[in-house]
């Protein structure tokens, strides 16, 4: 919920004359989120008379410029120049130890604060632990955001409710299998209503994430998947170049004759679901293929070894290298899967010496080429995990899933370097200050990408669903 | 009063008063204004209306006959008390305020009509029950579900059972709270239970029920009483009751229902505020809390299902098509299922497809039952045929092929878990051996599950046994055996009563029973020797409380007998028991028609009914009347028409996915793709270890290395369902079709259909028509004649061959079976 004295009341429909509204979100003393109210009239006022918006408007609040300023399906003057904004999604999988990395707590009691000690940054004022020495140089290029908080604790549904913004609810919901969303995940709200480019819209590397699938915005959606290690010394990604015997020519009359084949379905109604699907990915595919610029973005032996080395020779490092290129050639949302972080053993070993040193050399790498290459301005950056780990340390020396209080972090496409957002208690065990929810993590991200945050959808039986849930950008972030 | 008046009132009165109920405020909005006729007549429910102590709120629902058909027109309809001294009406909802009798006048259009309203006992608050009031309050709120305070480590410190399984739990812990904060007997308003719920107090789960309402006050009376467990003789819930049970509602329409608890006295109570509602077709109906059930744009059949405290009812909502009455084509006669599917379809006016043409026929059962492709020869020999009967030989003929045995071996594999990972290659390859006799056999199902599920002996020599070491406790053999074979998924009742079923803890450890005391002695490192040592008492976890070992719903076994297995087995496979009979009839009906009966194809549930429910209903019987044999089921629905309608869709029946009136067009599953693929281009696949002529669907190794089957979606084994496999596309599928160089090697190798034919001496056009037989088991038209002829003036016969062949195989008349 975006804000917490407010409530949404009931979720019936409200008819509205002929139109039905949801429920409405009030607060103790009977106001209307005005937020909330905004969606609610958008969703339907289309549908109304001149004179029933009218007699809506002034209840809410609003003129009538103002009630026809949100009928507007274009976005702001703001968000039009986001449209051409990139974002690269890290995901770190397993549940990030915020108390370690963003969020130290040198004074907390022993068996809490841990084996790290906080180091200084650029910024004065901002400490991380030491075991991310790199990444704390950049810290003036990167926002934290300290007081991320949702209920899930499991890893699965963890996982969804920061993937897509939304809990996956309390019916039936199995974490382990990959493509369980109950509602899209972001990159897949982003290949639907971003701005096409060049290359898929929604790429993920190395491979599928969990609740990283396109629900009820339908397969077409979904990401394109690597499944190979970009770090791997014969990495390629497979079958997007013609077989070798295959000249342009000839795939020229293949395209030709199938074209022919398939003639009745293009386009037809008629075709099933199924068929139309395919069709689309048949689309995309020939369209990757024949483009050498969409080709060479997948081809990460281009860059030079340096390059390479300078973001290491790691899974995450070569991700977000690849990453970076792809967002270069035109890719709007590049998933990055780093994996094995669930630490509930042994925390300060696999931190120091299996997790942080790899994610030390990416992180502030690909910060740095982006800001080299002039890039930064135009990609977001997002750094993130299912959850944050308890502050007390546990009998095996490790530390446990915990979603009450945890950090991620930002960069990129105008969000201000070197600040933080949010404050924890003194064990980093309860957000203190500014609560940042998982819908508000997702408006964010599509505020920053020139998305309506409050655009509304429709799942295949029309009922309105609003892509963010009811969470608001923070926008303190972009200053 | 104007049209805009009323509705700045109602958005007024729904912006400004968090008290009132949102559709209470615009019942006067008239929604259709059109004039009644004469033979209208309007209704309301319940009638006569009485409140009491115990059901002091009652909501009611207004319905008009016209034309012979009823109209919900509850939040339309203009609804008053004749004395507000005796009860109050908000929206729909009457509240009791004191004893008496009074008239509750409702208003529509032209027409009024007057109900009798009677209080008693309504001026004290009755005693509280826990178990029946309490409860069911936490879980209508929210409190108890599996994200907030039913989570095993409760929320903030306030632990609830999941779901309100464990009633005596919670009270014991409520209780415990009335010596702290939480609750204040005293002065039961400052308890934090009621601050945190009314959103008085900061609360992570925010405000849960408004200041003042009935909800509300309900908690504050049980704590006023001073928590009460309530009469443990008091009156329980026996069943529910919905009205409506069948309505017909037009597109973009809207139902109110009314629910009502009947309990063990006999007495009822209006449960429609507190009931949970859900419903198996979104698409066409979906509900929201409070019981109001709203239509899509697409007609069609949908089961709303009402739960009540464990209690389950169901309305089936129809959102008909137009359709004139001349139009409906005559039911076919000879097979009971076309009778059943066409009168679904009569009343829903979705008009069926035509029967397919012969090549699709063909093309189609012969990949439905075989998993391959028919060859060239095949085709041609079928459309010579003129016989009327040729497609009823077709389908014995192709029935009693090995392919059949092969085909089926596969699905069970996938579902029975046959996986080389945890069997080892000896105990994965002996059970897929076994599976595969038992359907060269066709040998009756319930036979063959028998001894499966009693199977002792050595992994490595006796095929079944290795069923149970793939799922090794008896906590997950009952999940496996129960979803594999029951279509019950008893995964909820582990931990707490089913939320959707009548399955308890007490089922699931009753079931675990009959695996405790199963043993594995290793014999070496993949073999292992499955025996069961007799009876052993089971124990609830936690609580240590002794089980009854039973089938679910069944009675307690002979404990004294050798091996408790086979008493389940005996009870699983007879054909008393309804569970085992309709998951297997839903399983071949989706086999063969591509969409299951009820979906997910294993999950069969009360609150689950079937898009057709006499259809699922007789081919339950049929297994049955057949003994199990499963052929004799597939032969009667591969004669159907419903099984032979063309995938071609028309106007009417383009939108439907679940009532049969079309064939559903289905990618070929992953393994018949590649053989597929190695057919048309007859250069075959070698698989690591398999011998020579091993087609995909023959392999019984699910862990060999293919890019081609992961991509395409083969099942993992993971999990005893037919969910492990996925159809749904991808990129990375039409790169790899079109690019990958295993499939390019196939088109261009000189051993293969390409090359021979360009070999041969035969004309373009007698090469293209063995393409296309050979991958669309048909002739090509003009069209297809005409880019054919283009690719092969464009460059040597060899190299045109192979790009025909290419676009062949990216064609979506080969990648579908249609």
């Amino acid at each position: 919920m975006g804000d917490p004295q407010f409530v949404r009341l009931s979720v019936y429909p409200v008819r509205v004359g002929r139109a039905l509204l949801p429920g409405p979100m009030l607060n103790q003393g009977g106001q209307e989120c005005p937020s909330y109210l905004k969606t609610r009239l958008k969703m339907k006022l289309g549908n109304l008379s001149r004179r029933e918006m009218l007699k809506l408007g002034s209840i809410a609040g609003l003129s009538m410029a103002e009630i026809l300023h949100l009928q507007q399906v274009a976005p702001a003057k703001d968000q039009k120049s986001r449209e051409d904004i990139n974002c690269i999604f890290l995901f770190i999988v397993g549940g990030m130890p915020h108390q370690d990395m963003w969020d130290l707590k040198p004074d907390a009691p022993q068996g809490i604060r841990g084996d790290f000690d906080p180091i200084s940054t650029p910024v004065p004022g901002i400490q991380l632990g030491d075991v991310i020495p790199k990444t704390a140089t950049v810290a003036d290029k990167f926002a934290i955001l300290r007081s991320l908080t949702h209920p899930d604790s499991d890893h699965g549904r963890g996982f969804h409710t920061m993937m897509t913004g939304r809990s996956p609810g309390a019916g039936e919901f199995n974490g382990n299998n990959k493509n369980n969303n109950m509602h899209p995940c972001v990159g897949s709200m982003v290949a639907k209503l971003g701005k096409p480019g060049a290359l898929p819209p929604y790429i993920s590397l190395p491979n599928f994430l969990n609740s990283g699938g396109p629900s009820f915005l339908g397969p077409s959606y979904g990401p394109f998947t690597i499944e190979a290690d970009p770090a791997a010394p014969e990495f390629a990604v497979r079958d997007i170049t013609l077989p070798t015997s295959v000249t342009d020519v000839r795939n020229r009359r293949r395209q030709e004759a199938l074209k022919a084949f398939n003639q009745f379905e293009a386009g037809a109604e008629r075709a099933g679901r199924q068929v139309r699907a395919l069709d689309q990915f048949y689309q995309k595919a020939v369209s990757l293929m024949t483009s050498q610029r969409a080709k060479g973005a997948f081809d990460i032996t281009r860059e030079s070894e340096a390059m390479r080395e300078k973001y290491g020779m790691t899974s995450i490092g070569q991700c977000c290298l690849l990453a970076r290129r792809m967002v270069e050639a035109g890719c709007r949302f590049v998933s990055v899967e780093n994996g094995h972080w669930d630490t509930h053993r042994k925390n300060t070993y696999s931190l120091r010496e299996l997790l942080c040193p790899a994610f030390d050399q990416a992180v502030p790498a690909l910060l740095n080429d982006l800001t080299d290459r002039g890039m930064l301005e135009k990609t977001l950056v997002v750094i993130t995990t299912e959850f944050g780990r308890t502050p007390r340390i546990n009998d095996l020396l490790g530390r446990d899933h915990w979603p009450n209080a945890f950090s991620i972090v930002m960069a990129g496409a105008g969000v201000q370097g070197g600040q933080v957002i949010g404050a924890t208690d003194k064990i980093a065990g309860e957000v203190a200050d500014r609560p940042i929810t998982a819908p508000d993590m997702t408006a964010t991200i599509l505020y920053a990408l020139g998305i309506d945050h409050e655009k509304v959808i429709r799942t295949p039986l029309g009922r309105p669903v609003p892509l963010a849930d009811e969470g608001r950008p923070v926008y303190e972030l972009f200053g | 009063m104007s049209h805009s008046r009323l509705i700045s009132l109602a958005v007024l009165a729904a912006t400004l008063s968090p008290n009132a109920r949102a559709e209470e405020v615009f019942r006067e909005v008239p929604r259709l204004p059109v004039p009644p006729k004469t033979e209208w007549t309007i209704a309301v429910s319940p009638t006569p209306i009485r409140l009491t102590a115990a059901n002091r709120r009652q909501q009611i629902v207004v319905t008009v006959r016209k034309d012979g058909r009823d109209v919900d027109v509850t939040r339309d309809a203009t609804i008053e008390m004749v004395s507000t001294e005796v009860a109050t009406v908000t929206g729909s909802v009457i509240t009791a305020k004191k004893d008496g009798k009074t008239g509750l006048k409702v208003r529509y259009g032209k027409m009024d009509w007057e109900v009798l309203v009677e209080v008693e006992n309504a001026s004290s608050f009755p005693p509280v029950h826990f178990v029946n009031d309490i409860v069911p309050l936490f879980s209508k709120l929210g409190c108890n579900s599996g994200g907030c305070h039913g989570k095993v480590s409760g929320q903030n410190g306030f632990k609830l059972s999941v779901f309100g399984f464990d009633p005596h739990a919670d009270f014991a812990s409520l209780s415990r709270e009335s010596r702290g904060r939480r609750i204040f007997t005293g002065d039961p308003e400052r308890s934090l239970l009621i601050l945190k719920a009314i959103g008085a107090s900061a609360h992570g789960g925010g405000r849960r029920c408004v200041p003042g309402s009935a909800d509300h006050e309900l908690l504050s009376n049980w704590i006023r009483q001073g928590m009460p467990w309530g009469n443990d003789s008091a009156p329980t819930v026996q069943s529910v009751r919905v009205f409506p049970t069948s309505r017909l509602l037009d597109k973009s329409a809207d139902q109110q229902l009314l629910v009502t608890a009947v309990y063990s006295d006999g007495s009822t109570r209006d449960v429609t505020d507190a009931a949970s509602y859900s419903t198996n077709s979104p698409v066409i109906a979906d509900v929201v809390p409070g019981g109001l059930v709203y239509t899509g744009v697409v007609p069609g059949p949908a089961a709303i299902t009402v739960n009540y405290m464990g209690q389950v009812a169901a309305a089936k909502i129809i959102v008909p098509q137009e359709l004139s009455d001349g139009e409906f084509p005559a039911t076919p006669v000879g097979n009971p299922i076309d009778g059943l599917v066409w009168s679904d379809l009569k009343k829903l006016g979705i008009l069926p497809s035509e029967r397919c043409d012969d090549s699709t026929f063909l093309r189609r059962t012969s990949l439905r039952v075989l998993g391959r492709l028919p060859s060239v020869k095949e085709v041609r020999s079928f459309l010579a045929d003129d016989k009327p009967d040729k497609r009823s030989r077709k389908i014995d003929e192709l029935l009693s092929r090995d392919g059949f045995a092969d085909y089926q071996a596969l699905r069970w594999a996938d579902i029975l878990l046959v996986d080389r990972r945890l069997l080892g290659e000896r105990g994965a390859y002996e059970f897929h051996q076994w599976l595969r006799k038992q359907m060269a056999k066709n040998r009756p199902y319930d036979e063959w599950v028998h001894e499966l599920l009693t199977a002792t002996g050595v992994s490595g020599k006796y095929g079944p046994v290795n069923f149970y070491r793939a799922m090794r406790t008896p906590d997950e053999l009952t999940r496996g055996v129960s979803q594999a074979f029951l279509g019950v998924r008893m995964d909820c009742a582990q931990c707490h009563h089913h939320p959707f079923e009548k399955w308890g803890q007490e089922d699931f450890y009753g079931m675990a029973g009959f695996f405790n005391g199963l043993q594995r002695k290793k014999l070496s490192d993949s073999r292992e020797l499955i025996y069961h040592a007799g009876y052993k008492p089971t124990k609830m976890p936690l609580t240590e409380v002794l089980v009854e070992t039973r089938p679910p719903g069944g009675e307690p076994i002979d404990t004294t007998a050798a091996d408790p297995r086979v008493q389940l087995a005996e009870w699983m496979t007879s054909p008393e028991n309804p569970m085992f009979a309709r998951l297997v009839a839903n399983r071949l009906w989706k086999q063969f028609i591509g969409r299951a009966l009820v979906e997910p194809v294993d999950d069969l549930r009360s609150t689950n009914p079937a898009s057709n429910e006499p259809l699922r209903k007789h081919l339950t019987q049929r297994v049955v009347e057949n003994d199990f044999d499963l052929k004799a089921v597939a032969r009667e629905i591969l004669n159907s028409q419903t099984y032979q309608l063309s995938s071609r869709s028309n106007e009417s029946n383009k939108r439907d996915e679940q009532n049969f009136s079309h064939y559903l067009e289905e990618r070929l599953p992953a393994e018949a793709l590649l053989d597929a693929i190695c057919d048309v281009t007859a250069v075959p696949e070698n698989f690591p270890g398999m011998p020579k002529g091993t087609r995909a669907v023959h392999v019984w190794d699910n862990r060999f290395p293919s890019y081609f089957l992961d991509t395409f979606g083969r099942s993992l084994r993971q999990s005893p369902c037919e969910c492990g496999k996925s159809g749904a596309p991808t990129m990375s599928q039409a790169l790899h079709l079109m690019n990958a160089p295993e499939i390019s090697a196939k088109l261009s190798s000189d051993r293969g259909r390409a090359a021979r034919l360009s070999n041969c001496g035969k004309t373009s056009h007698e090469i293209l028509e063995e393409f296309m037989l050979a991958a669309w088991g048909r002739l090509p038209n003009d069209r297809e004649r005409k880019a054919a002829a283009k690719i092969f003036s464009q460059s040597d016969q060899r190299q045109a061959s192979e790009d025909l062949l290419w676009a062949i195989l990216n064609s979506y008349d080969f990648l579908f079976i249609r």
